[in-house]
């Protein structure tokens, strides 16, 4: 009998101890926010565009931790949804193309001749990319820009170009090779063969 | 000779230097035309000096460095700029960038120029006068020397690399048997920079021919020292060549400098020597031209700028058995579509290979998971698991599994037995971890630019809130103080509102301030006009209705909005009436008491003339009067009453 009396007393002496130890870590390492959103946040393109139908990319990080389809995205596309459905656990959908299609990636330029200074466009401008005053020319810094497009609709005489980026010597990388699998036996011994220019 | 260690893997492909490396450097000369791209080293690109039409001299600066890391440019040879604009690059992308153009004039006049003895002049000076010469690795990758001999840690040893462990390539070979008294030099030199450390040349043992005469000239020279090392490609990597000379490792992620290295190739060190003893910039180098191909293949003095297609037609290449052309070695160079290229600062070779030579780009095979990659590799990487991972996209795993770390040697492509093309794999995995690490970077520029927007507008709204506000205070107070300047004037904030709160308690009573008896009339006038308009518009509908007329649902609305009207216009006329303590139904019982006294009255007026029986007729006629009198009277007090009060309504 008094063994029993021990062993309640040894286990209520640990559900204690226990329940201090969760309680302290409970408040010491208090997560504020929601991590999740800020995860998600962190992978969508930050293009401000609101082609998901949400007026910017965290409201959707919001929307997709309430259960929101991953697949709204275009600027993001294929690899965003794939990094969200790692992160999600979740299956990787293809685009949903009512939300758009994925196109490469532009960069906004003022037709400058052109623009009259109404500073429509730069009302619209989510990340402020776009420089002028009022009757005064306006130019895109390019750096800056998102590409997201809402510049463009605005513009009442629309003077406003999404141009792709230009590919540089110092942006240019390699492309996988044509993933040709020969089918005939080739001789393998002029030397040297490991040339890896196959570009 | 120090002790040598080896390092992983390695292969052994057939020399082929053979080809090349007899004959002595011949000058070539002096092109019409010199294409000098801006953009020839690591770094940021040079920035043109000089507008079109300039005549210029050999060795005047024609693009000067911009910023820390880059490298000035100058004029290989006199002549005149004809041209500065975009050719395409010797760039495996084979895109177009700017490049300064100059007609040659074949004077070959040099700008006025001078060296300096290292020995009297300090540190800055002499690392000045080898940034402005534009000296960029002579070895391949094209860094701006000056940047690595500013190195900010301890360097103790001083790496010469020699090795030139490609195969074809000889210019290091050749370079070290003509030239090794202005090595040694440049040596000393770089020596002198880094506070003196020691120096080891490490050389592969296939050029005896260059150990023995470095050897000789090193004779009674100390702190630098030859060691010869075994032929392996590719020993003449700088982290392999430091692991075989000293045992160490660089770091992942790290350079040489982190291990008190600094590493060097010779035709830098020959360049430096120019630079310093003689004031020659850097603007010619010494190309190898080999390959079956190349009739005349040796080693070539070319000027900086030199036409690909130039340098080939001195050598003698026949174009037609050429079926690569490629820039560098046949491991790690690239191959040129385009001959106009020109020959750049780190050009050590141009490789014209017949199809026997260097098989044509073939078809690959399946992986069979052999594993010989995994043997040779000298980075000790997992090259079939980084292909995997390449193919599949899967970059986040070829980082882990250190793609970084790959050197791009070829070493692994060059054994696979089913041609597969590794190192394109790395490359495009490692310019895909590049752009995705840019665009991430960008995403979160752009995520906190678009936050700091957010917050500024609404900073901008408070703003403008409470200025509002603080508008509102200062009027108030300016109103107080206006009223206590003259405090008999009537507040008029207190009369606008004292005048608001009548209209609100005479709501019926119009704005032009109608007599009392015509506003009530009016009222009435106003509640009879909509009731009738309602009972027509009620007889409409009900006939659209009967008839299935199209115009029903407008009819009803017309009726609906009617009747809220004809409701509001009652409402006003009975708010009225019940203000003025009016009530209708008093007022006509009143008078239909007051009529029927009349006509009580006049019967008997009647019955007297017919009647005899006057007395008693007489009486109830005074009764009748009296009675007439007082309801005429009390119908009379009541309107004047009404009249009264209406009339007190309107002037208060």
């Amino acid at each position: 009998m008094q063994s029993l009396y021990f062993a309640i007393m040894v286990l209520a002496l640990l559900a204690l101890v226990f329940g201090a130890i969760l309680g302290f870590a409970a408040i010491r390492f208090k997560v504020d926010g929601d991590p999740i959103v800020d995860q998600i946040d962190n992978l969508l393109p930050q293009t401000q565009c609101g082609q998901c139908g949400h007026p910017g990319c965290r409201p959707y990080a919001e929307a997709i931790a309430n259960g929101e389809a991953i697949n709204h995205c275009p600027p993001g596309g294929e690899s965003t949804i794939k990094a969200l459905a790692d992160l999600l656990d979740v299956e990787a959908i293809p685009l949903d193309e009512e939300h758009g299609t994925e196109a490469v990636r532009t960069i906004a330029y003022i037709r400058e001749d052109e623009c009259i200074g109404c500073t429509k466009c730069i009302q619209a401008c989510p990340v402020d990319a776009i420089l002028g005053a009022a009757k005064q020319m306006h130019t895109v810094i390019v750096d800056e820009c998102t590409g997201c497009d809402l510049c463009v609709e605005p513009c009442p005489v629309d003077c406003i170009d999404m141009l792709p980026i230009e590919v540089t010597p110092a942006s240019w990388h390699w492309q996988p090779p044509t993933d040709i699998i020969a089918t005939s036996n080739h001789a393998h011994h002029a030397a040297p063969q490991g040339d890896v220019s196959h570009g | 000779m120090g002790r040598i260690w080896p390092f992983h893997g390695g292969v052994h492909p057939p020399e082929n230097k053979q080809q090349s490396n007899q004959p002595a450097i011949v000058t070539m000369r002096v092109p019409k035309q010199l294409v000098l791209p801006l953009n020839q080293h690591i770094g940021a690109p040079a920035k043109c000096l000089l507008e079109v039409g300039t005549k210029v001299l050999k060795g005047q600066l024609i693009a000067s460095a911009q910023g820390f890391v880059s490298a000035n440019i100058h004029a290989p040879s006199s002549g005149t700029i004809t041209a500065i604009e975009e050719r395409t690059l010797p760039h495996p992308s084979a895109l177009v960038g700017p490049c300064i153009v100059i007609d040659t004039d074949g004077q070959e006049q040099w700008i006025d120029h001078a060296g300096i003895d290292p020995l009297s002049v300090d540190k800055g000076e002499l690392l000045q006068c080898i940034r402005s010469a534009g000296i960029t690795g002579m070895g391949g990758a094209g860094f701006p020397s000056a940047v690595k001999l500013q190195a900010k840690t301890q360097i103790n040893m001083l790496i010469i690399n020699a090795a030139e462990c490609e195969p074809y390539i000889t210019a290091d070979d050749r370079l070290i048997r003509e030239y090794s008294e202005q090595i040694i030099a440049g040596i000393q030199i770089i020596r002198q920079l880094l506070n003196q450390p020691a120096c080891i040349i490490g050389i592969e043992d296939n050029k005896a021919e260059a150990i023995a005469i470095l050897s000789q000239a090193l004779t009674g020279i100390d702190g630098i020292e030859v060691a010869v090392i075994p032929t392996k490609y590719p020993s003449g990597g700088e982290k392999q060549l430091i692991q075989i000379l000293t045992g160490q490792q660089v770091p992942h992620g790290g350079i040489p400098a982190d291990l008190g290295l600094v590493c060097h190739n010779v035709g830098t060190a020959k360049a430096i020597a120019d630079a310093v003893l003689l004031g020659q910039p850097l603007i010619s180098r010494v190309t190898t031209v080999t390959g079956k191909a190349a009739a005349k293949a040796g080693n070539y003095q070319v000027l900086i700028g030199t036409q690909v297609s130039d340098l080939m037609a001195f050598a003698e290449v026949d174009l037609a058995s050429t079926s690569r052309l490629v820039m560098g070695g046949p491991m790690m160079g690239f191959t040129l579509t385009d001959h106009q290229v020109s020959v750049v600062k780190s050009t050590n070779c141009i490789l014209a290979s017949s199809a026997l030579e260097l098989a044509p780009v073939a078809d690959h095979h399946a992986c069979i998971r052999c594993g010989q990659c995994e043997v040779v590799c000298p980075a000790e990487l997992l090259p079939q698991q980084l292909f995997w991972f390449a193919k599949a996209e899967e970059f986040d795993k070829a980082q882990s599994h250190n793609l970084a770390d790959c050197i791009e040697c070829g070493a692994c492509a060059w054994v696979c037995p089913s041609q597969i093309p590794l190192v394109q794999y790395y490359r495009f995995a490692k310019g895909r971890v590049k752009t995705l690490h840019a665009e991430t970077q960008l995403a979160e520029h752009a995520r906190l630019r678009f936050e700091t927007r957010e917050q500024r507008l609404i900073d901008d709204k408070l703003a403008k809130e409470e200025k509002r506000k603080a508008r509102a205070v200062a009027a108030a107070a300016a109103q107080a103080a206006k009223r206590a300047a003259n405090p008999d004037a009537e507040d008029p904030i207190a009369a606008a509102l004292a005048r608001v709160n009548q209209q609100k308690q005479a709501p019926a009573t119009s704005v032009t301030a109608e007599p009392p008896e015509d506003a009530y009339k009016a009222l009435k006038t106003a509640a009879a006009i909509t009731r009738t308009k309602l009972k027509k518009s009620s007889k409409a509908l009900s006939d659209a209705l009967a008839s299935g007329h199209d115009q029903v649902e407008s009819l009803q609305t017309t009726v609906d909005q009617l009747t809220l009207k004809a409701n509001a216009a009652q409402a006003a006329l009975s708010a009225y009436e019940t203000k003025l303590g009016l009530d209708p139904e008093h007022e006509k019982q009143l008078q239909v008491a007051a009529a029927k006294a009349g006509v009580v009255v006049r019967k008997l007026e009647k019955s007297l003339a017919i009647a005899e029986d006057a007395a008693t007729i007489e009486a109830q006629i005074v009764t009748a009067k009296t009675a007439h009198a007082t309801a005429n009277q009390a119908l009379e007090a009541y309107q004047h009453k009404s009249t009264a009060l209406q009339q007190q309504t309107q002037e208060s």
